[in-house]
């Protein structure tokens, strides 16, 4: 339970930078520590104690729990989907320098009302 | 393959999401041959789209057809479930798909065409992609595909407006996104399944808060593209900066698609009745806010954005009814505003290249200038106001009736302050009309058309909004079974788990 609930403050953690910080790069990096902590979440939610890998390579194996495999494999599919977004925050804070000669998000303000 | 034989004329719905997506890497490939057919590639991936979905509603109206991807069994496999809720969502993108991708063959004409036709592919698979699946990762993903492509439109023209517009909704979206994965994996963690179905057949099983926590993460998380107020901040921003051919899609699919999404996980998965109440107020609030900051724009595409948030709090409160009528009349708003919104967009698109600003009083004299085109934008705008006989007539109708239906003094309230709100829609569009028309413009009065192609998809959007208008029963009856779907979450799970 503690793990998760640290999982979870590690999200709050990503998320106070996403809404309160100015910078955009260090914006870009709340959003991943908030994709890591889900990443993190899942993986604990798949975790058993005592458990092994679910790769079944040996016969005396068999009896041995196993961990879920299947949040795994969702894990991988979101951090395909992260580094797009990610990538994509990055080029657009690339063309955002190019354009306005700052990082600072409170600078770039044309659009209102 | 054993379920083959259960699609009917062996059309199976899978196409819908592979033709398109296949299209879309297949773009550069193409380029290498001629760069001047990839244009036409969206075209006919949304024609042969819109004809599978076709064929496909009379066997779907009968009973849904569940695709077991890989040969598992459901809850085993990733599966799609084409029902009728998903082939009328899955027909209506083709549509709209179809004809914005007719009028973007001569009105993309600057800037990196190639990924604009790849993008664009990509945001409307995965829109068929989420109406049509199964399974809850799978909807992630595919929400995923539909989100990353429009933030990329929405910059497409690479200018000022258009990066600060895409960097506020991609920073709101990918927040809203890692909501909804964590939504996801306290479901799967509880019921060690990503089936919708077999999910929304244990709901009953565990206790309310461990099911509260899950269902508030996922309706925020998907709420950020429906435009839900609260979570709507991007919304104008982003509709008013992109090619108004995607705004016309982002205002016309995108939203409606995020819309669906939340009333999939309420509905189905969770058996939301107690919290439909908030929903009801949610959405009159929405409307309210909407309609009024539309009113206050100088803007023509910040008008339109904010008069379609106004019409997704109108359809989040005729969901939020939640009898027959309500949920019917929901879809039937969703099609109108489709439709409706889609040409003003595209009609209001040509009239800024013309007039060069963005500007509503820039548009006096255009009555004159370009007469097809501001009739089509006058038919737009009374139909989304809801003129008859145009189709927002009988979809505001629905509503009405049912709101009037549930016999509650609240509704009968809700319902006048609906009223109030398409009363203020009715001032501000009208008011563009009259700039339209009765005001003479200072500039040269010369006559100049928008090219042919974006005449003639505008030309079949106001065709089929005044059809329907018309004849509304001509889709009543999927209309009806889509509702009856959506109301009765047993017989989807029974059909899904057989």
């Amino acid at each position: 339970m503690t793990l998760y609930l640290m999982a979870f403050f590690l999200f709050l953690v990503g998320l106070y930078g996403a809404v309160t910080k100015k910078d955009i790069i260090k914006i870009i990096l709340s959003i991943g520590i908030m994709g890591y902590s889900v990443n993190l979440f899942l993986i604990l939610i798949a975790y058993r104690t005592g458990a092994i890998y679910p790769i079944l390579s040996k016969i005396e194996d068999l009896g041995i729990p196993m961990v879920d495999p299947l949040p795994q494999a969702l894990v991988l599919t979101s951090i395909v989907i992260e580094l797009g977004i990610t990538a994509l925050l990055a080029a657009l804070a690339i063309r955002i320098y190019e354009k306005y000669k700052t990082f600072d998000i409170t600078k770039v303000r044309r659009l209102k009302g | 393959m054993g379920e083959l034989s259960l699609l009917s004329n062996g059309v199976n719905p899978v196409l819908l999401v592979v033709v398109p997506l296949a299209l879309a890497f297949a773009v550069p490939l193409i380029g290498f041959v001629s760069k001047k057919i990839i244009k036409y590639i969206p075209v006919v991936a949304f024609l042969f789209n819109l004809i599978v979905a076709l064929l496909l509603i009379p066997s779907v109206l009968k009973q849904p057809i569940v695709v077991k991807i890989g040969g598992f069994a459901p809850p085993f496999c990733i599966n799609l479930v084409a029902g009728p809720i998903g082939i009328l969502f899955s027909a209506l993108i083709a549509l709209a798909g179809l004809l914005v991708s007719i009028y973007a063959l001569n009105y993309i004409r600057e800037g990196p065409q190639e990924k604009y036709h790849i993008l664009y592919l990509l945001l409307l698979t995965g829109a068929t992609g989420v109406v049509l699946t199964g399974d809850i990762f799978n909807l992630f993903v595919f929400f995923e595909i539909l989100c990353i492509s429009s933030y990329a439109l929405v910059a497409y023209l690479g200018n000022k407006a258009g990066i600060e517009s895409s960097i506020k909704y991609l920073i709101q979206g990918s927040v809203g996104s890692s909501l909804l994965l964590l939504g996801i994996g306290l479901l799967y963690g509880q019921f060690g399944t990503l089936n919708m179905a077999d999910i929304a057949n244990q709901i009953h099983s565990a206790s309310s808060p461990s099911i509260f926590v899950p269902m508030v993460l996922m309706i925020t998380g998907l709420g950020v593209e429906a435009a839900i107020f609260p979570l709507n901040a991007w919304l104008p921003d982003a509709h008013s900066s992109a090619p108004s051919s995607i705004s016309a899609i982002l205002s016309g699919i995108a939203i409606e698609v995020g819309l669906y999404a939340v009333i999939r996980v309420l509905f189905t998965i969770f058996d939301a009745s107690n919290f439909l109440m908030f929903f009801v107020f949610l959405g009159v609030l929405t409307l309210l806010i909407g309609e009024m900051c539309a009113f206050s724009q100088k803007n023509i595409k910040r008008m339109l954005a904010y008069s379609s948030i106004g019409q997704i709090g109108l359809i989040v409160f005729a969901f939020s009814i939640a009898n027959t009528y309500g949920v019917t009349g929901g879809f039937f708003q969703l099609i109108s505003h489709t439709l409706g919104k889609g040409l003003l967009f595209l009609a209001a698109g040509y009239m800024i290249y013309r007039s060069g600003s963005m500007d509503i009083s820039t548009f006096e004299g255009m009555g004159k200038r370009m007469p097809l085109t501001s009739l089509f934008f006058t038919v737009g705008a009374f139909s989304i106001v809801g003129l008859p006989p145009f189709i927002g007539f009988p979809s505001k109708f629905m509503i009405v009736r049912a709101a009037l239906s549930t016999g509650e003094l609240l509704f009968t309230i809700l319902i006048g302050i609906v009223l109030l709100g398409t009363v203020i829609e009715g001032a501000y569009f009208f008011r563009v009309v009259q700039v339209i028309y009765f005001k003479k413009g200072n500039g040269n009065p010369e006559r100049k058309k928008a090219p042919i192609s974006g005449l003639i998809s505008m030309f079949i959007f106001v065709i089929l909004i005044l059809v329907i208008g018309v004849y509304p029963n001509l889709i009543t009856k999927i209309l009806n079974s889509a509702a009856s779907e959506l109301l009765n979450r047993i017989d989807y799970i029974r059909s899904v788990l057989g």
